[in-house]
């Protein structure tokens, strides 16, 4: 187990700078998860992390020792790749066994432990097969059985779920999980999925072009994103955002006027689907498409500020196509940034206009 | 939208009836005409390449010396040339795997009878007199009463040696160094990469026969001329370019995930290329042996040019005196060794044929 830090790390390949400056300490422990867009730089600090890439500047640490000249084999770190990268010429059996010939591991020990790391995933059947044999379920189990028998002081997850489908990825990531809480192995999972990295990850670290831009609780992302950018990102259906301009107590966006309290000048409100619904009061607009999803109504409205999304929890459909309505919300769901900085400025908030 | 295609509905029934079994049959026998005569053309284009080898073979085994005999070939051919012809009919008609089978079957039974009642009286293995008795052109000789100015053959053994120790040498060393090269190409980034893939073409294209007067000289000069190790060198030279070319192809073609995971396995970059990367590209590597070793087996030109003592014959050059030697006296012993310098080299391939099929499917990729 390890505690990890980065202080002022930067990455460069030749001319392209990845990561120019990254702060950040991830908790003995702890389960974090690196969330943002392709080429956001959460891939390239895994692998820093791996040890298969060298930082260009600045100190990684595990616990307080300095690591950066440290080499991957003697990292003592679990990987897991998106593509499981298992062994195609092995077993299952010395697929997990792998990396305890490295270490010198006595023959009766090494197989005890391939046989603990193989039960506490499930393919204790599975030994004798080739990995070709496997579904991918069965394959990113070996996977982590193999990353998970050497007792790594880190657990590094490379977007382990991408290449399950659906119903499996909802099973392995309460797998995943509960394998963190029973073995408290210092976690870190990198994804581009924000529905993954808010259902399994303690913390959540919201990359951009390299740099970190929250980090947080799934909450604190979730209900206090501290800019556009994580706003936009975290959320499904995505947040509405309504740009325009604060003046004296109101907030025009398209000539619709909303009472805003704590901001002037340009800004952007942030409405979150789930958090708008009908009524007799509110901004008016005309629905003009009706996605059911099971247990909620996606209802795409044309308002004068442009298309809205509003979710209604219920499976009944209640209004139609063509329908004119009012859209209203609650004063403290709303969310306002300032539009050139694309910060939250905190404390303020816009109410449904009368 | 329905007004309009209301006309073209009721315009159907007033169409002629359509005879849709003669429809079929015709179909039916236009597809039974371009089978059988592309199994027709395929079989007049393959019967040029079978039968020299088929040739080879007869002759090997029944010609006699000085005696020009061609009866026997012909004796041979009215049974191949029918079997072929009986083989393709037993697959034509075959309507299932089990007829198949029991058509094919009887065919070679039938032919196994004709060729022992039409052939087998004439067969013998008195050509192969190569293989134990070293002074065979005298003794072939002497049966028709020359008996002066035979080339000194050394022991056929020794020069099938030779070829053995040239083509595996050769073999060993381009797999070695195309593996190790290859895998540096495709993974390492370095100055002059890209121009140094683009001159392993290049450098295959040349005719190697071109350089020969200057390998002679080099080869002289260095005091490698007459040996098996300057031969081998120069073949390793002419054969790597396009070995790591096709390498190269293989390494491209495995994840780098799995070597990043073995390295945060523990391995070395040695070991990892060791344990997890070459046994992927191990198709890769088998079929470049196989096509290097043919070709230092069948290797001619050189070893003609730079190896002169008799002890250094391989069986390309052993090959080559025999037929100069007693070729106008007992072509039977001619074609003899024809058949014992072809028959590793078609072992090698039957075995290896699986791994070969591979280059073309796996293997080269820019």
């Amino acid at each position: 187990m390890a505690k990890i830090e980065f202080r002022h790390v930067s990455k460069r390949f030749g001319a392209v700078e990845v990561i120019p400056d990254m702060d950040l300490v991830i908790e003995d422990g702890e389960f974090a998860a690196l969330l943002g867009p392709s080429g956001c730089g959460k891939s390239t600090s895994l692998f820093m992390l791996a040890g298969i890439y060298l930082p260009s500047g600045g100190e990684l640490l595990f616990d307080g020792h300095l690591v950066n000249e440290v080499e991957a084999r003697d990292r003592n770190v679990g990987i897991v790749f998106q593509s499981y990268a298992l062994y195609p010429h092995m077993s299952v059996r010395d697929n997990i066994l792998f990396p305890l010939r490295f270490k010198k591991t006595p023959r009766d020990e090494a197989l005890a432990r391939v046989k603990a790391a193989a039960d506490l995933v499930r393919v204790t059947e599975l030994l004798d097969r080739r990995p070709s044999e496997l579904s991918g379920g069965q394959q990113q189990r070996v996977a982590l059985a193999r990353a998970l028998v050497k007792k790594p002081q880190l657990l590094l997850l490379d977007e382990p779920l991408s290449n399950l489908d659906a119903s499996l990825r909802l099973s392995m990531r309460t797998e995943i999980k509960s394998l963190h809480e029973q073995l408290g192995v210092t976690t870190v999972l990198v994804t581009h999925d924000q529905i993954e990295a808010t259902t399994m990850a303690d913390r959540i670290i919201c990359m951009r072009a390299g740099r970190i831009e929250q980090v947080g609780t799934p909450d604190d992302l979730y209900l206090r994103p501290s800019s556009l950018f994580v706003a936009g990102f975290i959320g499904s259906p995505p947040i509405n955002l309504v740009a325009g301009k604060a003046e004296g107590g109101t907030f025009t966006a398209d000539g619709t006027r909303f009472p805003v309290v704590g901001a002037s000048g340009e800004i952007t409100v942030g409405l979150r689907p789930e958090h708008l619904r009908f009524g007799e009061a509110g901004f008016a607009g005309r629905i003009t498409q009706i996605e059911p999803m099971g247990r909620e109504i996606l209802y795409v409205v044309e308002t004068g500020m442009g298309a809205v999304r509003v979710l209604e929890q219920g499976s009944f459909v209640g209004h139609t196509i063509g329908e004119q309505v009012k859209v209203a919300f609650r004063p403290e769901n709303s969310l306002v940034f300032e539009t050139k900085r694309q910060k939250l400025i905190v404390g303020a908030h816009v109410r449904t206009p009368a | 939208m329905v007004t309009q295609a209301a006309p073209a509905m009721t315009m159907a029934p007033s169409e002629p009836e359509i005879d849709w079994d003669s429809l079929a049959s015709r179909a039916r026998l236009a597809r039974r005409t371009r089978a059988v005569v592309l199994y027709a053309f395929l079989i007049a284009v393959s019967l040029p390449i079978i039968l020299p080898y088929f040739w080879l073979v007869t002759i090997a085994f029944s010609a006699r010396t000085g005696v020009a005999e061609t009866a026997v070939l012909w004796r041979s051919m009215a049974v191949v040339v029918p079997v072929i012809v009986g083989f393709w009919l037993a697959a034509a008609l075959a309507r299932n795997r089990r007829q198949l089978w029991f058509g094919f079957a009887a065919v070679a039974a039938v032919a196994v009878v004709a060729f022992a009642l039409l052939v087998g009286p004439d067969l013998h293995l008195g050509n192969f007199i190569f293989l134990w008795e070293p002074d065979f052109a005298s003794v072939v000789r002497s049966r028709v009463g020359e008996v002066k100015g035979a080339v000194q053959f050394p022991n056929v053994w020794h020069a099938f040696g030779n070829s053995i120790l040239i083509a595996g040498a050769q073999t060993a060393i381009v797999v070695t160094v195309a593996s190790l090269a290859a895998y540096y190409l495709s993974r390492f980034q370095f100055p002059g990469r890209s121009s140094m893939l683009r001159s392993l073409l290049v450098l295959h294209a040349f005719p190697v026969l071109t350089l020969i007067v200057p390998m002679f000289l080099m080869l002289y000069w260095i005091g490698l001329l007459d040996t098996l190790f300057g031969v081998i060198l120069v073949l390793v030279a002419f054969e790597l370019p396009f070995a790591i070319f096709i390498m190269k192809g293989f390494f491209d073609a495995v994840p780098w995930d799995i070597e990043m995971s073995a390295l945060t396995d523990g391995a070395s970059r040695r070991q990892a290329f060791v344990s997890v990367v070459l046994p992927q590209v191990r198709n890769g590597i088998l079929a470049v042996a196989v096509f290097t070793f043919i070709r230092g087996w069948e290797e001619y030109i050189f070893v003609f040019t730079f190896l002169i003592r008799n002890s250094n014959w391989t069986m390309s050059l052993y090959m080559y005196w025999v037929r100069d030697d007693v070729m106008g006296v007992d072509y039977g012993v001619v074609s003899a060794v024809g058949v014992f310098y072809l028959v590793p080299s078609l072992i090698l391939y039957m075995a290896a044929q699986r791994y070969l099929m591979q280059m073309s499917v796996g293997g080269v990729k820019g």
